[in-house]
């Protein structure tokens, strides 16, 4: 087991799904992150040396993922709801933001499209 | 009307009749009908498995708990892939074919085996297998023993190897070469005649048996500190090498010595260390590999003992190198640097330092004792890479004599972005020691009409033919390989014909 900015992951998982565990890191960022410390695409969690897990701690701990970038979503939301902007009044009213048509079709909107979004 | 009814007591006086049938009754036969209708009536199914109720149980609706299903373990990790790469050498259902020669020193410069076909020398096979040299599916599951055919480059083959070892003017030759040729033409299976004939003449032999394994990201890389621009060693990579070496090359490794000093190397290598000890040390310290693979190269290349150490010097073998699938070499890899761009696989320290023995040494050859190189392409599992197709033009005109500055001299086209490093790469200029071969493209046909009967005949002698060896049926077979190629005339070989 291999700690990843205090994360357990089991040893036979790969690097790249071990970082898209976390909130806010996809393929591209993976990828970037893996290239950064010469980590090969198909590297395992126990192939890595000492140093380029603390490598990847310190560059995760830097990122902002997780909590903090769910907390930034959430907030830049009610920012524009409270300076009553398009988008901002959108979000309350849970219809589409981007200039969508909402004649039909707007269950994803419905779903998503709240002031207090779930993340 | 007389009321159905009798008026004093109020009682039916007859019945009616019944015009509808009684839902319960069973259905009448219809006359015509042949099937029991009287049996079709189904009976429903006492539910008998059914606990009966308990006092006070619910009676509701619930929802069966999932069983656990057993599942048989998957199979530990590794077996399939072993199961996959898996090489037979041997059918022993197969007829032991009888004064067969083995391919040796002596056999393979005898032009008058040509076309027959000799076994690979079962001591060898160790090495062989060692060294990567057999493929899977490559169809030797079918015979008793392994054999190859020799065929006209096979032999010219063994004439330069002999050449080189021996006492003559072609002594401590070098000879470079690149093997194309169609689909299943014989080309790997060109390389492990190499293999073995090398073996046989006591080289040191190098394989690569899977060019692309360097540059799918499938290995650890880290850069070297250093170089400029910044080369990537391979640790993973480059034990692996060391350990097919080791184990294909041991007797002649453990009678050479370490003749100089290792800077690098200074606290676990001194010399006077067998060079199987050597490279050991990179097996099992990766992350050292790469540089004990350069010192195991410079003690082989070694052509005279540094000074005060002439008592652990002992005459250095030739070297064959053997390369597999040599496109991949010749695009980016999928190693990616920090800023995200992507590897050429020239700046992988591993693929660079085999390409760099193409161009022609500096002082000296660039294997000083002597050897060859023999790369091959493929093309069942081919990049496309526009650069190499023209360079290979390229180095077939320069073969076939035609001036680079002239206009029949074959140039990229300037508008498909050719890489210009593979042009450089192959671009390899007249080298200035004697000695050294210029850089050669060999296309591997089809086998002629001799050999391919010699080849049918092996074919019938192990008892997977069952039809005569004839002119016509040698002919038949030799048009639909598409003129003798030797992937098709074994699959032609083992297909059992029925007699019309």
């Amino acid at each position: 087991m291999v700690f990843i900015l205090g994360v357990n992951f089991p040893e036979r998982s790969l690097v790249k799904k071990s970082l898209e565990n976390f909130f806010g890191i996809g393929p591209a960022t993976s990828a970037r992150l893996m290239a950064r410390f010469y980590i090969h695409p198909t590297c395992k969690v126990a192939q890595l040396a000492n140093k380029q897990v603390l490598d990847l701690t310190a560059a995760l701990s830097e990122m902002r993922i997780e909590n903090d970038l769910r907390r930034k979503v959430l907030d830049d939301i009610k920012r524009m709801r409270e300076t009553g902007s398009n988008r901002g009044r959108r979000h309350a009213l849970g219809l589409p933001v981007r200039g969508q048509r909402s004649q039909n079709n707007i269950n994803t909107a419905i779903k998503l499209n709240r002031v207090d979004r779930k993340l | 009307m007389v009321p159905s009814f009798c008026g004093t007591c109020l009682s039916r006086l007859r019945p009616t009749p019944r015009v509808l049938p009684s839902l319960t009754s069973a259905p009448r036969a219809a006359p015509f009908h042949t099937t029991a209708v009287l049996s079709s009536v189904l009976m429903k199914k006492k539910n008998r498995d059914a606990p009966a109720k308990k006092y006070r149980e619910r009676t509701a609706f619930r929802m069966k708990k999932k069983r656990h299903v057993e599942r048989p373990r998957p199979p530990p990790a590794g077996e399939r892939q072993a199961l996959r790469k898996r090489i037979v050498l041997s059918n022993p259902n197969a007829l032991e074919v009888k004064d067969m020669k083995d391919l040796s020193a002596d056999t393979m410069i005898e032009a008058r085996l040509r076309g027959s076909v000799l076994g690979l020398p079962m001591p060898m096979l160790d090495q062989l297998r060692a060294s990567g040299a057999f493929k899977p599916h490559q169809g030797w599951a079918i015979f008793r023993r392994p054999g190859t055919v020799m065929r006209s480059e096979t032999l010219e083959m063994g004439k330069n190897f002999h050449e080189i070892t021996s006492e003559g003017a072609g002594k401590g030759k070098v000879f470079k070469r690149i093997i194309s040729g169609v689909r299943a033409s014989g080309k790997t299976v060109h390389l492990l005649q190499a293999m073995t004939m090398a073996f046989a003449k006591k080289w040191v032999v190098f394989t690569v048996p899977e060019a692309q394994d360097l540059v799918i990201g499938h290995t650890t890389y880290t850069p070297i500190s250093g170089t400029n621009p910044t080369l990537y060693a391979q640790a993973d990579a480059t034990a692996a090498l060391l350990s097919r070496v080791i184990n294909s090359n041991r007797d002649v490794l453990s009678g050479l010595t370490v003749s100089r000093e290792h800077p690098s190397l200074r606290s676990t290598v001194k010399p006077g260390m067998k060079l199987t000890e050597l490279a050991t040390v990179g097996t099992t310290d990766r992350a050292i590999a790469w540089t004990v693979f350069q010192a195991l190269w410079t003690e082989l290349t070694a052509t005279s003992p540094a000074p005060s150490l002439e008592k652990h010097f002992q005459p250095r073998p030739p070297i064959l190198v053997t390369v597999d699938g040599l496109a991949h070499w010749m695009k980016n890899t999928e190693y990616r640097t920090p800023e995200f761009q992507p590897i050429h696989a020239h700046d992988l320290a591993f693929v660079n330092h085999f390409l760099s023995l193409l161009k022609p040494g500096f002082e000296k050859p660039s294997l000083p004792n002597g050897g060859a190189l023999v790369y091959a392409l493929s093309t069942s599992n081919k990049p496309s890479v526009y650069a190499l197709d023209v360079a290979l033009k390229q180095l077939e005109a320069r073969q076939a004599g035609v001036d680079p500055k002239s206009p029949e001299f074959p140039q990229p086209d300037p508008y498909a972005n050719a890489d210009i490093r593979v042009i450089d790469a192959l671009n390899v200029p007249k080298p200035k020691d004697a000695k050294e071969g210029a850089l050669e493209v060999q296309t591997l046909g089809g086998l002629t009409r001799e050999e391919t009967r010699g080849y049918m005949e092996y074919f019938a002698r192990s008892g997977i033919m069952r039809e005569k060896v004839s002119e016509e049926s040698v002919s038949e077979k030799w048009t639909l390989a598409a003129g003798g190629v030797i992937g098709e005339l074994e699959k032609l070989g083992k297909r059992v014909r029925v007699a019309a």
